[in-house]
This record gives structure tokens, sequence and C-alpha cells, in this order.
């Protein structure tokens, strides 16, 4: 079964199973419909300084490396 | 770009659950409803191996070309996230997922299936960072706060590992080059696809 | 939203597995088909395929939760409080994120040398602790076979009248106090100074049934009862050998060390009758049959003597006795191991082999070893091994011993032990004397707080016979009176043997009294066995007070408060010192300690220590010095413990004792013990002259040139007092302050530490002396240990070959049996043919009930199970997940699922040991006081298990029994 098939059926189930759903949401098959979320480094800690949130990330991963914190 | 990406390495997984836990710490989740889970083969058997399963936040994700309400987006980061909002609770991600990772608690008298939750890859959710309704729809918002995954953070071995995805393949790769061994990246190619060539991706074997 | 609430319906929902019989759809396809049910459709709660559907089980304290912890990080102050996990002897740092007195985070501490930021599953989840509603909240009193809510003040008052009443009716020694290794070392010191004014040594905690045999015979074989090296030192071995260790379930993150030492190329070797999680990840493994590590050890031993791979230099210089352990060892030939043991010449000697062409080599042993009724001799056999290799005293050698609670090598060192006083110290009235003289109370007074003085200097009944203490003849016991009361303070009933009879010895007190957070398996099983008589008072966890703690490698480390107490409870030393209100000696409880609103000051409490533990250097660890250590966590270095520069330059993390000498004098800690390569200020050392200088004209003092580096003594001297300092000439180094204070004094008892501060860091010496270790320790029942086999034996050819002791009749205040029991039993194999041991699970710690409350872990293990070999269980007609009854020679029957599996060989079945809760079929969740149950009960192992205890500590018996198990 193709995918877009798959994406039909389950369009018309969706419909169907969730009648009580509030009839305002347009679903457009194949782009998110949903909220839209903010960037990770938008907020107070990092005030869309997308270096200083890149930094801080590539940090707390090497956090991971034991051998680092050990030295060998 | 940081791409982030999760990686289990098995020579190193104990299956102590410090991962699932961490999980259920951080994002509240309730009982029976787990984002995280560990998978052991040949359990009590010479080779026994074990591997931390969750949502991997797959480059070309299944689920998300399923979705019939499209609740799902990929962040820039590579996070697959969606709106509960949205989601219906039909089941399709599930079927679609390779690491059958989304989850549905039971809603209602009659076991209806509730909204899907899964694994955010602690990024939160189509909310307000740091907001109580970001809290309570997705859990708790790590990498707002420029962190990783507890469950990775937390990892009592350090198998599992959590984060872009340059880094994390380069942690395993010198691992792998002390050890002689590769072991198995488990899902990583169906997650992430082939390693695209010049690209510094660790080898998979298995 | 959905991922928040929970259904309506929640009270009918069914808990325990969830989705046993559905079968996986994608999910499971991508899986090789061995996926076991304990890993998976168990734990998940979720499971394969359609499972991902099944109903939750939402639990009221889920919104609780919500209101209380989980907040999001919003624009409040957030404070971190650093603090340490409580479930293990790791060590393993905590931040807590703490907003409005509230914990609402967890976050890992990357700096700490010892874990890494890395947790096990109970570490990662803690922070439950600090919103937990399965608590007890209030005291509370048995009425009519019901708790009930009381007021603290009217607990105290009762308690208090009892207990004093009893006191009067049957003297001191009627009451039994159970003390805790999860309390923390300030909590048990006072606890042992507690009991002592209380007016006895009727006092025990975990430890008698942990490591009393290793704390005892390590102590014997070199000098101090303790793990040698430390989990991170670890990383410096070339081979490491667990035996009697899982530690991958038990001891989670020093895996993060063995795994790196083996990613290094350390050779990883496990010996065990269960292929454990930590046995996947080794390089051999060798199963043998339960009970036999000394055959086992001695035929490993074989080879090395027989290819002359012991280290001939070292132990001319530093062992006593090793040719009459090679008279022993040479007897057990490879036939001889193989019928005892199961396991091949091939197998051993590839042990032999790796150990001792991979030298430094390690060796790490758990309750596999000490949990027998020869544990004191199979401890001393592995602790000779490594001395003939040379292993002792080594960074990547030594004997890493891992223990189990938090703080039960603190409770050991400086708690609640029936035959010490804190220090090791011992109960001779000179040890009295010397703590009263730190305690700044008189001897006289405690010694008329005691029923005699007789009474004072006998070691008490141990907790694993309090049982007997209740309900054994009188005249067969060495006290007066039978035990009228018991105090369980932070210790679990299911962990101590023969349950079924403790059901009977609680029904035979006057008073129970149960000082706990969670209420604990103790008061279930009391209410089923009376109708009142129990009084339960909530305590504080360790997260909602301050105070050090001891890991198992010996360093300290000082936890912050992160929350107040929750609901009614108080700290640990709080009740203490109203208990002691109550009974009239509180002033002389806190007489150097500040008190403020009833509580004892717990860094007043550390300095008290400091003043008196200069045995085993409790001294140099002064609270400033440990909480400068908690904040500069990351300037140690991991290999060494050592710190590079920094405020703590040079010194070892959290002080490992001994930390020797006053904390002026700036002992840096001691990262392996007996270590020559390194001077005895840079935490060096040397075996310890305890027993004499010699032994039947054989000389005990380490050979000429063996010494720590750049001592002035460089050769074997025995320990330091007055006399030998004045012979030495170095009398005069003392300060004339220190000279008053001395004077008559040794190492031990000098209040000044003066004599420590000319040895040390004048001369270099070691205050203790140095001397050779023994192999042969002539005081224990078996100088060279010997194989016994087990009471209850499957072998009767193997009973006659290996008999075990002979009765003893008083022996820690009780008689003692071996050879009858054994004889009576000896075909005992014909009915119970299988052996029954029991074990850990990662999920859970000690008796279970505290964890099996948190429900992130508890839905991870969701009901008690039996692992049965297919062999075994298809000739009894049993299939994986069957309900069966597994039933043992007291009479005891559990019901338990069946896990079919070869984890275990077809002689043996396995079942863990945290569960408690159903009793023999029954759900016990009617006795426990309303909404404290644990959210998964299960059969205690231990409610089945038999007689049988070690015959030097009265460690009992767990790790080898028999049983039968049928189909349910
Ligand atoms: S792992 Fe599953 S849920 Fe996660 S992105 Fe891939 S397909 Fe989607
Ligand atoms: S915390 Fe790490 S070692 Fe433990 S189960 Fe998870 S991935 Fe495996
Ligand atoms: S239980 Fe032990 S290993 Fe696990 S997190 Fe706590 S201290 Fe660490």
């Amino acid at each position: 079964m193709s995918k877009f098939a798959i994406a039909l059926l389950i369009t018309v189930f969706g419909l169907s199973a969730c009648g009580d759903k509030e009839g305002v949401v347009v679903y457009k098959q194949g782009s998110y419909s949903g909220k839209t979320d903010g960037k990770p480094w938008e907020n107070a800690a990092f005030a869309g300084d997308k270096s200083k949130w890149d930094n801080s990330i590539r940090a707390r991963g090497q956090n991971q490396n034991e051998s680092k914190r050990i030295g060998d | 770009m940081a791409r982030m990406k999760f990686l289990c390495d098995s020579e190193r997984c104990i299956e102590c659950n410090g991962c699932v836990t961490a999980c259920k710490n951080e994002n509240e989740v309730p009982w029976g409803v787990n984002r995280r889970r560990v998978v052991t083969l040949g359990d009590g058997l010479p080779g026994e191996k074990s591997v931390s399963v969750a949502c991997m936040h797959c480059s070309d994700a299944p689920c998300m070309a399923v979705c019939p309400v499209d609740c799902f987006y990929h962040t820039d980061e590579g996070v697959v996230l969606h709106d509960k909002d949205m989601c219906i609770g039909c089941g399709y991600c599930f079927y679609a997922c390779p690491f059958g990772a989304p989850q549905y608690p039971q809603s209602g008298a009659f076991g209806q299936r509730g909204k899907m939750d899964k694994c955010t890859f602690c990024a939160g959710g189509p909310e307000v960072d740091h907001s109580e309704e970001e809290f309570k729809k997705y859990g708790r918002n790590r990498l707002a706060e420029g962190k990783l995954p507890l469950c990775a953070e937390m990892c009592s071995t350090k198998a599992l590992l959590g984060g872009d995805g340059d880094v994390v393949s380069d942690i395993f790769r010198d691992r792998a080059l002390k050890r002689g061994k590769g072991g198995e990246m488990w899902g990583w190619g169906s997650a992430y696809g082939k390693p695209e060539p010049g690209t510094k991706k660790p080898e998979v074997k298995s | 939203m959905l991922i928040k609430k929970s259904s309506a319906d929640s009270n009918t929902a069914r808990r325990g597995r969830l989705s046993r019989s559905i079968q996986g759809t994608s999910y499971s396809a991508q899986l090789p088909e061995a996926i076991d049910r304990r890993t998976f459709l168990k734990r998940s709660g979720v499971g394969i395929g359609a499972g991902a559907f099944a109903s939750q089980l939402p639990f009221s304290m889920i919104d609780k939760a919500e209101a209380m912890g989980s907040k999001p990080k919003g624009s409040d102050a957030v404070e971190i409080k650093r603090t340490v996990c409580t479930h293990c002897s790791v060590g393993c740092a905590i931040d807590a994120e703490v907003q409005n007195g509230v914990w609402i985070g967890q976050e890992p501490v990357f700096d700490s040398p010892l874990n890494l930021g890395a947790h096990c599953a109970k570490g990662a989840s803690v922070r439950e602790h600090g919103h937990g509603e399965m608590r007890l909240k209030t005291p509370m009193k048995l009425v009519d076979g019901k708790y009930q809510k009381i007021s603290w003040d009217q607990a105290l008052t009762e308690i208090g009248t009892k207990l004093l009443d009893i006191r009067k009716k049957s003297g001191p020694d009627a009451v039994y106090w159970i003390g805790s290794s999860k309390h923390n070392n300030e909590q048990s010191y006072l606890l042992r100074k507690f009991v002592s004014f209380w007016g006895t040594n009727n006092c025990d905690h975990q430890a008698r049934i942990c490591h009393s045999t290793t704390v005892a015979g390590v102590a014997n074989t070199w000098g101090y009862g303790a793990m040698t090296n430390s989990y991170n030192d670890m990383q410096n071995a070339k081979a490491i050998l667990f035996m009697g260790s899982n530690a991958a379930e038990a001891h989670p993150v020093a895996m993060l060390h063995v795994l790196h030492a083996k990613e290094n190329g350390a050779k990883i070797i496990v010996c065990d009758p269960r292929f454990t999680r930590t046995a996947a990840k080794a390089d051999q493994y060798v199963r043998f049959r339960s009970g036999t590590d000394i055959p086992m050890i001695w035929g490993i031993l074989y080879h090395v003597f027989k290819n002359g791979w012991e280290d001939k230099k070292y132990i001319d210089d530093r062992v006593y006795g090793m040719e009459k352990v090679r008279e022993e060892v040479m007897k057990w030939t490879p036939d001889k191991v193989l019928e005892a043991t199961g396991a091949t010449e091939e197998q051993l000697f590839q042990i032999a082999k790796t150990m001792a062409e991979n030298r430094p080599s390690s060796i790490v042993w758990c309750m596999g070893q000490t949990q027998h009724t020869i544990g004191n001799a199979m401890v001393r056999a592995f602790c000779v091994l490594q001395l003939a290799l040379g292993n002792i005293g080594k960074s990547g050698g030594g004997a890493n011993i891992f223990r189990g609670h938090d703080n039960v090598q603190g409770a050991t060192d400086i708690g609640p032990n029936p035959d010490s006083l804190p220090g090791y110290y011992g109960i001779v009235p000179g040890a009295w004397k010397h703590w009263a003289a730190v305690w700044g109370v008189d001897y006289e007074w405690i010694k008329k707080q005691y029923a005699s003085e007789a009474m004072m200097t006998k070691p008490g009944i141990t907790v694993s016979r309090w049982i007997d203490g209740v309900l054994e003849k009188n005249e067969n016991i060495d006290q007066d009176s039978n035990l009228k009361a018991v105090v369980y303070w932070g210790m679990a009933p299911n962990s101590q043997t023969r349950g079924k009879e403790m059901l009977e010895a609680m029904k035979a007190l006057e008073l129970l009294l149960v000082i706990d957070p969670y209420p604990s398996a103790t008061a279930a099983m009391a209410a089923k066995a009376r109708k009142d008589g129990v009084y339960l008072l909530p305590a504080a966890t360790q997260f909602e007070t301050v105070g050090s703690v001891t890991a198992s490698n010996r360093s300290l480390q000082w936890r912050e408060k992160v929350i107040e107490p929750l609901f009614e409870s108080k700290p640990d030393h709080v009740i203490m010192y109203l208990l002691a209100q109550k009974f009239g000696f509180e002033k002389e409880l806190t007489k150097n300690i500040k008190v403020t609103n009833n509580e004892p000051s717990m860094e007043d409490t550390l300095r008290e220590i400091n003043k008196g533990c200069w045995t085993i250097g409790y001294t140099g660890q002064s609270p400033e010095r440990l909480k400068l250590h908690m904040k500069n966590m990351h300037t140690f270095d991991v290999k060494t413990l050592r710190a590079k520069g920094g405020p703590c330059d040079g010194e070892y993390f959290g002080l490992p004792w001994p930390c020797y000498g006053t904390p002026e004098m700036k002992h840096p800690g001691s990262p392996n013990l007996y270590d020559t390569s390194k001077h005895v200020m840079d935490g060096g050392g040397n075996f310890r002259a305890n027993f004499g200088v010699e032994k039947d004209g054989v000389n005990l003092l380490a050979g000429d040139g063996s010494a720590s580096k750049g001592a002035d003594l460089q050769f074997g001297y025995p320990e330091f007092d007055h006399v030998l300092l004045k012979k030495l000439g170095w009398w005069d180094d003392l300060t004339e302050e220190e000279k008053k204070k001395a004077e008559g004094k040794n190492w031990k008892t000098d209040s000044s530490g003066g004599i420590i501060r000319v040895a040390m860091k004048v001369h270099g010496c070691h205050p203790f002396g140095n001397a050779k270790a023994r192999a042969s320790v002539w005081n224990f029942p078996d100088p060279v240990p010997v194989h016994r086999e087990p009471l209850y034996s499957t072998r009767p050819d193997m009973v006659d070959k290996y008999p075990t002791h002979d009765d003893k009749k008083a022996f820690w205040r009780m008689p003692t049996l071996y050879k009858s029991v054994q004889q009576k039993n000896k075909d005992v194999g014909k009915e119970f043919p299988l052996i029954l041991t029991s074990g850990r699970l990662v999920e859970y710690e000690g008796g279970g009930e505290e964890t099996r409350s948190n429900p992130w872990l508890a839905e991870l293990q969701q009901e008690a199970f039996v692992e049965i070999n297919p062999r075994a269980a298809n000739d009894r007609g049993i299939r994986n997940d069957d309900w069966v009854w597994l039933k043992t020679p007291t009479g005891a029957q559990l019901k338990v699922r069946a896990q079919v599996t070869e984890r275990v060989g077809s002689d043996t079945c396995f079942m863990p040991f945290h569960f408690s809760g159903h009793w023999m079929g029954e759900d016990m969740l009617q006795y426990y006081p309303e909404g404290a149950h644990p959210l998964v009960r299960g059969e205690a192992v231990n409610t089945a298990t038999t007689y049988g205890y070690d015959s030097v500590t009265m460690m009992q018996e767990t790790k080898t029994t028999v049983c039968q198990v049928v189909k349910a």
C-alpha cells in the first residue's frame, strides 16, 4: 500500500472516529498544521544567543564522554 | 547546526533502567506510559545484550508521514515533536514507527486511546518554553535550558548517548576504536539512514 | 492533558503485568525472538505491539505529584542542593533543584569523581522521595489490629513509659535496638551512644547480615575491615575477578569504571552460580555450585602455586602463614574441585593464568561470599589469593569489597554494633573509658545504666538472632531476661532469615516500635501477628536532613538538606533526642553537641566523632573539610581520586578513612590501603600490627626493607605508644601540651593526636605499626579456610566429606547449632532437591519497601518471581510465567511466578530478596497502615529461608539452602 493510500485511509478514519473534535482544524496533507514552537535559545536563559546555546549543548555532550573527565 | 541523535552502545548497556527512571523523573510520565525502555536480547544466555530504546527522532520520520492530521514537526535541531492538541489518538504513527516509540494512555471509561505521547528529546513541545502548559503536555524542556535529555545524561555506564549527532558519533567512535569493537548501534541505520559519504559516522557492526 | 491525567476508574484497574498475552507487531518484528518476559513485557507495563494501547494504571499519587513536585522551572529562583544517593555504597552525587521548598528537578553531577553524573534506576528516581505519598505520615499505634493516627506527644509518652517499665521489670537488656545502615554517620554514632546510655549492647544494623563476615575476616587478615581500594581504582586493574558480586545490578555505576577498564584491556572474570548481568559483560564466566567458594578459590590458587605464579618476595616480606595455606590448597586437586564445585581444571587454570599474567589484578565480592555459615572463611580465602599474587596494597589490585547500603560502611565503622563502641574500640573497660572521656560523661555513670559490668563488656545479641532472643528458652540464653521489646529503626524484617519464626517472635513481644520513613513490612507483619503493642514513628529521609555518609571506598561525603521533612516526619537524631528526654539522659547524650529545637547539631556530632575515632582515622574529616570537597568535586582526578590544585590540593576525594590525626594535621586520606609505594602523609601505608609481634616463635612484623615510602623505620615495627616513642627518642618531638595528654597512652587513646603526628608527619611511620598480613588467622575456628558444606545441602556425599562445625553454646548470647542441624537434614535433598539462592534486582534496594513505594521503580518490577532452569521446570511440568509454590524445609511455601531461564543451572533456583507484603499466598495489604503500603508487594524469600549462622559473626545463611518448586 502506498503511503498516499494510507494517508487517505487514515484521514477518513480520523474524521469519523473523532466526531467530537472541534471543527476548526484544517488538515493539510504533508505539512505540519499545529501550533508553532519557539527556538530553544529564544528564552530568558539564552536571550536569543544561538552560539551561546550551541556551546552549552556541546559542553553537555562532552559530559557523556567519560574519557574527557578521566583524561585518557 | 546541531542535529540531535540518540545512540545506545550495547557493549556498555547493563540494563540498569537508569535511563527509564530518569525519563519518568524529568517528565513526570505516568504509570503505564514508557517513553523509554530497555530491551534485552538473549536474556540469561551467553552473549546477552541490552539496548535502551525510545523515539530516535528519525531523519525521515515514518510517524510524520502517516499522521492523518499532520500533528508532527521536525525542529531545526532534528527533534521530532507533535502537537497534542491536534493528535486524535488514532495509533497510526505507532504502526509506522520502526521503534514502537509512540505510547497511548487509556482515557475515559471505555478504554479509548488518549493522545499519543512519546519521547520529546527533553525538548518540550509547541507551547511557551518552561510554561505550565508545556510541562503538563510534554514534560520538561531541557534543550531550552541548554541541557541534553536526562536519560542520556544520567546513564549509569554512559552507554546511552544523546546530543549533537557529530559529537555523539565521535564519542562512540573513539570508544569503539579503543576496544577494537564497534558494538551494535542498534537502530542507528533505520533512524538516520545510511552514513553519507564523507561524513564521519561511526561504523555499524552487527 | 492526557499525559498528566489519570482516568477516573483507577481503583478497578489491574495492577501488574499489563500486556502479557499480546504479541507484537511492528516493534517485535525488529527484534530477534529472544526477548524475555522479565526484561520487556513485564517491565514496560506497555510492552510490545498493541500493548502500547493497554490500560495504564493511574494512581492517586500522580495527581499529588503534580501538585507538589512537578512544576516547570518558572521564574522563581531555583536553589541547587548537593546531596548523595541513598540507595547504595557507590555514593553517586545528586544536584537537587529546589524551588519554594519543593524539589522540582534532579540534575546529574558530572563533576563527581565517583559517578561522573551517572545513575542507575534507583539514583535516577530519588526525587520521588521529595513528594512520595506512600510514606508513613504521622505517628501511629496499633489498636485492635488496626493502625490509628496519634500525636507525637502521645506516642513519645506512651513509648517512653512502656520502655522504662520493661527496663524496670526485666532490665535494660530486654530491649533490642535495630539501627540502620541508612542513617548517616552522625546518627549512627549517636545511636550507639544512645543505646549505651540506655544500658545495653543489644543493638545491631544491616551490616551484620551483609558484610559482617567480610569485616571480621578482612580486619583479622590485614588490619581494617573495609574495601581496600576504590571503584575508581579499578580503572587501573588489568584483570578483575567477580565472585559473589553482581555489580551490574547491585552497584551499577561501579560498572562505569569496570567497563572503562575493560575497554582499556582489563580482563573481566565472573564466577557465580547464576549467569548474572555482570557475567554478560565478562570475558570469562564460570558457573559453580552455590556454597563452594573455598574449593573454587583453592582450585585457582592450586594452579598459581603449581606454576610458581605466587609473588615470593611479597609473601616473604608481608605475609604470615602462607605455607599452612599451601598445604590445604594442594589437597584440592582438580578432580576434587570438580566434584565439589562443578568447575573444570581448564576453567580454573584459565582464571589463575589471567589473574597472574595481568597484574595488578583485582577481586570483587559481595553477599554471594559473605552470607554463609562459613562466610568468614570464604572471604579470607579470597584475601589469601590476593596476598599470594601480591595484589594487596597496590593500585589496580586490592580486595574490592562492595558494601551494600549507602552508609553501611559508616554505620559499621562508628554505628550501633553489639560488640564495639564507635571506631572498633571494642567494649572492654579501656574502650569505655576512652569514649566516656570523649563524651564528657562519667564512666561510673554509664556503668550504672547497665545491668552489670559483665553485661557492659559482653557482646550483645545480633540482629540475625533477635527472634531467638525472644523465643529461646530463658535458661539457654546468656542474659537475664528474654527480649521483651524490639525497636526497628530503619531496617526491613524481610532481610532476615526464618521469617516464619519471626512472626512468632513478634507475637511474643510486649512492645514493637518501628521508626522509618516507610512503615515497612515490619508494620504489616506486626499487624498480622498481634492486636496491639505496636507503634510507628515517621522518620525523615536523608534528603530531609544533613550529615555525612561513607561510601564503600571509605570516602565521606556531606549531604545538604534538600527539603524540610515531609508530613509529620522528624529526622532520626531528633527522635533520638526526644526519646532520650523521656529516658532522662538527653543532657549526657549531647554534652558536646549544640541542640536547637530538639535537633542535635550534625556538625558538632561529627566533630565529636573526630575527637574519638583515632583507630580508623575518622578524625581528620572535619565538617569544614568535607564541605569543601563537595564544592570542589571537579578538582579531583577520577583514577587517583586526588585533587590537582584548588583548595583541596593533594587530598583524596572525601578524605577516605583512615584520614589520620587532627584535621589540622591535614592528612589527605587513604585511597588504597596498605600501599607501601606512597609516603604515609600521601595516603600510603602497610599492614597493621594488631596481633602481637610474634606467634609461636615466628615473627609477625614486616620483613626488613618492607615499609611505606620514606618511613624512618624501614623494617617491621609494632604500633606506637608512649613507651615506643620514648625508646625511639622521639618523645621530645611532642609539644608540652601533647606530652601531658599522651603520657601513658597509645596512638588510639592519645586525645591530643600527638603520637600520631610525630609518627606520621615527623618520621613517616605508620602509627598502627608495620606487620605482616595473616594468611592463617589463628583466633578463628578455621585458621586456614576449610570448605564445609552448608547446613542444608542437596549433596549428602559432600556433607560426609566436608562436615560443618560442632554446635556452640553461648555464642553472641545464643546457643548456635551446626552439626546437629546438618545431620538431621542430611537427606533433605530427597524432598527438596533444588538449591535456593537469592540476590538483587537493580530497581530495588534491601528489603525493598522504600523502593517498591516509588512508582517510577515499582512499575519496572511488579511481581516476585523465581528463576528456574528449563530442565528443572520441564521435569515439574512448569512453564514460563506459571504460578508456582516454592517450598522449603521450614514448612513455608511461597507463591511466585516461575521464570524459566538458563540464567540458573538445573540444580539451582534464584529469588530476588526485595519483596515483601505477601505472606505464603496471602496479600497483606489490609495489614499496612492506610495509604502507606508499597505499590508492589510479593513474597519475601526470607519467609522461607532456613537456619544457619556464620561461626564468627553470626551472619545468616541466605545464599545456599534448599527448596522444591511445584506448580500452583
Ligand atoms: S522513532 Fe518512531 S516516533 Fe520517533 S521519529 Fe522515528 S518513527 Fe517517529
Ligand atoms: S541507563 Fe544506560 S546502562 Fe542503564 S539501561 Fe539505560 S542505557 Fe543501559
Ligand atoms: S544506587 Fe548506587 S549506583 Fe545507583 S545511583 Fe545510587 S549510589 Fe549510584
